[in-house]
């Protein structure tokens, strides 16, 4: 088992190698580096143009993994890394083909460039991935350094509340328990936007908000009665006027790691992002851990 | 639950209490005081102009023959009055501000459940026809565009003056909007300004190629029908005004209400009142009375004027496709409103409780959208209802009087209490809102009357038999819930106030 980071120099920053460092030092393993480059043609060619093609893809992974490996070396010593490469028509197929072929835990990739720092930013790749992954995958915030305790300090579980998503705070309790890192379940609560129809008033959104809170509570007490966690989990249910503000609302510390969990479709166990699970990880201040349904 | 040791009367008269009375965390952050004169005025005039006056001359002018201009008048004085006194109630009752729950903390159980019962009925009823009249429009567009229409038996309910066998364009468009509301769409302010423009915009066009048919013939014999037409016509047209007391209940939002918002409801009853009386105008010079009546015009009845004036098809394309846009928009918003108040109900024990049942996935009552999806829809599809538009009037003026005469009864009893903005001049004005409530009451049909007494009836015996045993009251908690008894709950910790803490960097969208 290794963890699996996706690089490739000039994009998205090293932030994965980061995350994927500290991942593979928090479960005690090898970290593999991923590097998907384009594949040259098959059939030869007049002139061999095709060759001087190979050639770039080569100089492209070799450069990669160059970078990589400078990168490594200052934060990641002591573990075993190795690099792979991947000739693939997309970035996204070849990371599947990889994630096939190394089994790893976790698959872990940098935000796109476009958004601010500090955000998690889905890319075009990470986001066929979201919708394909057979792994755990693992997203850092664009600009991500790493935490300064140097590894995990908590793991937060997302909960809505539903038993399709039960298996998120099972799981996450289960790695936290296996790590030895304290656990939180949140159920996040947003508030609906308000419409303004004839004698309801502008605040009618906020008794569903608390409706739904209060159901929220009874759902996270529950766990703690069915025994799926622990007594020391901490319990929240986070509302806001809209997902960033929950999101901001919910007290995130150095080290933190947020689990959300993706509903099963067509009953393949992969990662498979909902809209609401998109909204989450868009909003996080952390890296986010998506685990297939 | 066992049975109350409180006797009947107390039972109906006790009161949903106001201090306590909750306001969750989601309004905290976003009630600034940040709202001006003018944008309340837009506000106000985006919540009123709806779809009442695509479709409200047609009934109301063979009432009133010409004099149907003093209705509008008539209707606009009964409507600004009561939203003056609608906005005292809003700032002085901190609960969510529907009219139900101001009944319910200044009136008790038992008038709390009447006014229900009026909000049920002018709900259900204004979706219903108003998905009615959308399907108009929409056929008329289609007519215009392709020159093809849905056939009859599809556009008709099957009691209607031709029968059909179900309204499928209604229908649809209540499904659709069941759908965009389970899934937690709502019309943004910005959607909401475009509606606005769009709404006022055909209706200038419309204002603009009628008066090119000006005839002042056509004014001949203007008080023939009497007073009694008029009010008549004025109860049909209360409708088109309703929604101007969104004004009020934005109160906490308003930079010194006092000022304001007696200003932005006067305003936007000026803005509103003469765009209508406008439309009025012009429509009258085109044609006579009588023909307003006509079966051509029942449906998409502005659209066919505008045609039989320019003789081509363009300008009443352009209006019937503004009329089903927003109308579209316009069921979303009632529609919302009925699950909104239904959802209240349910919250304080008055109606099953799955009614106020959250779906977690979602965020919204989805049990709750889905019943009054399918009651509309029937209505809709099978029942016609543009003859008891004035249900819907009715359902209003009983809430706006109670309202108004709540105002008095909390002057009286609690004179004490913090009142951002009183209403001026009391206590004349409060009377004389119920007294204009009262006159364009009086001009109802006595039909109407029957469906609204037996509405309110209807709501009331469930009360006596259900409601008043389950009500939220009864467990005795303060703030009118009924605490969970799942143990360990006291372990969650409710995080309220969004924290100003930034792990890595602020988002971009922050100041």
């Amino acid at each position: 088992m290794t963890v699996a980071v996706g690089y490739l120099a000039g994009k998205s920053g090293r932030s994965p190698l980061y995350l994927g460092a500290e991942a593979a030092r928090t479960l005690k393993t090898s970290l593999t580096v991923v590097t998907v480059v384009p594949r040259p043609w098959m059939t030869p060619s007049l002139g061999r143009v095709d060759a001087e093609y190979a050639e770039y893809a080569e100089q492209l992974a070799a450069n990669s993994a160059k970078q990589a490996q400078e990168c490594l070396d200052s934060i990641a010593s002591g573990l075993e890394v190795s690099y792979h490469k991947v000739a693939h028509r997309s970035t996204s197929g070849g990371l599947l083909e990889a994630a096939t072929e190394l089994e790893p835990e976790l698959l872990i990739l940098g935000s796109a460039s476009e958004g601010s720092l500090g955000q998690v930013v889905v890319g075009s790749t990470a986001d066929r991935l979201l919708h394909s992954s057979p792994v755990p995958m693992a997203i850092a915030p664009r600009g991500y350094r790493g935490s300064k305790a140097g590894g995990l300090t908590r793991i937060t579980a997302a909960y809505p509340g539903t038993p399709d998503t039960l298996h998120v705070v099972e799981r996450a309790a289960a790695l936290g328990e296996r790590l030895g890192v304290p656990m939180r379940v949140i159920t996040f609560a947003v508030r609906g936007r308000t419409m303004y129809p004839p004698e309801v008033g502008l605040r009618t959104e906020d008794s569903i908000l608390e409706q739904l809170a209060a159901h929220a509570r009874e759902t996270l007490a529950q766990l703690k009665t069915d025994g799926v966690v622990g007594k020391d989990v901490e319990l929240q249910v986070v509302s806001g006027n809209g997902w960033d503000d929950a999101l901001d609302a919910a007290d995130w510390q150095d080290g933190d790691l947020l689990a959300i969990g993706t509903s099963p479709v067509g009953g393949i166990a992969r990662v498979f992002l909902g809209s609401r699970g998109s909204k989450i990880l868009r909003h996080s201040p952390v890296p986010v851990l998506v685990l297939p349904g | 639950m066992t049975a109350p040791p409180l006797s009947l009367s107390q039972q109906l008269w006790r009161r949903r209490p106001v201090a306590g009375a909750p306001v969750a965390h989601g309004a905290s952050d976003h009630l600034k005081r940040s709202i001006g004169t003018f944008q309340l005025t837009l506000f106000g005039v985006g919540a009123t102009v709806g779809t009442g006056i695509f479709f409200v001359l047609s009934a109301a002018v063979p009432e009133a023959g010409p004099a149907v201009l003093v209705s509008f008048v008539l209707a606009a004085v009964a409507a600004g009055l009561s939203a003056i006194c609608y906005a005292e109630m809003a700032s002085s009752v901190p609960v969510s501000g529907s009219t139900y729950s101001y009944a319910y903390t200044t009136m008790g159980e038992f008038v709390a459940m009447g006014v229900a019962a009026c909000l049920l009925l002018e709900y259900g009823v204004s979706i219903s026809a108003v998905a009615v009249g959308w399907s108009g429009y929409v056929n008329k567009l289609l007519d215009n565009l392709f020159g093809w229409q849905l056939p009859q038996s599809l556009t008709s309910a099957p009691w209607d003056a031709t029968p059909g066998i179900v309204n499928l364009p209604a229908v649809l468009l209540i499904g659709m909007c069941m759908l965009l509301l389970i899934r937690g769409a709502s019309e943004s302010a910005t959607v909401n300004s475009i509606m606005v423009l769009i709404k006022l915009g055909v209706l200038l066009m419309f204002i603009v190629i009628a008066l090119t048919g000006f005839h002042a013939d056509h004014f001949h014999g203007f008080w023939d029908k009497g007073l009694a037409g008029i009010t008549t016509a004025a109860s049909m047209i209360f409708f088109s005004f309703i929604g101007l007391d969104a004004v009020s209940t934005a109160g906490d939002e308003v930079k010194d209400p006092q000022k304001t918002m007696p200003r932005a409801i006067i305003a936007a009853l000026i803005v509103v009142t003469s765009f209508y009386i406008l439309v009025a105008f012009a429509g009258l010079g085109t044609q006579d009375a009588a023909e307003f009546g006509s079966d051509e015009q029942a449906e998409a009845g502005l659209s066919v004027i505008l045609e039989k004036i320019t003789g081509g098809t363009w300008a009443s394309t352009i209006l019937a496709a503004g009329a089903v846009i927003s109308i579209f928009s316009v069921t979303l918003v009632v529609m919302y409103g009925q699950t909104r108040i239904l959802f209240a109900m349910g919250r304080d024990g008055l109606l099953p409780s799955m009614f106020a049942k959250v779906n977690p996935r979602s965020m919204t009552p989805v049990g709750n959208t889905i019943i009054v999806a399918v009651a509309t829809a029937i209505l809709a599809g099978f029942i016609p209802l543009t003859w008891l538009l004035d249900a819907v009037s009715i359902g209003t003026l009983v809430a706006f009087i109670t309202v108004s005469v709540g105002v008095i009864i909390l002057r009286v009893r609690e004179p004490n209490l913090e009142r951002p903005f009183k209403v001026p001049g009391y206590p004349v004005t409060p009377v004389l809102s119920v007294l204009a409530c009262a006159a364009v009451l009086y001009g109802l049909r006595w039909q109407t009357w029957v469906v609204f007494g037996g509405c309110v009836a209807l709501v009331l015996l469930f009360y006596l038999f259900w409601g008043r045993r389950h009500s939220a009251l009864n467990a005795g908690g303060a703030d009118g819930y009924i605490p969970t008894a799942v143990p360990g709950e006291d372990d969650v910790m409710f995080v309220e106030e969004p924290k100003d803490h930034h792990f890595v960097t602020k988002h971009k969208d922050e100041p």
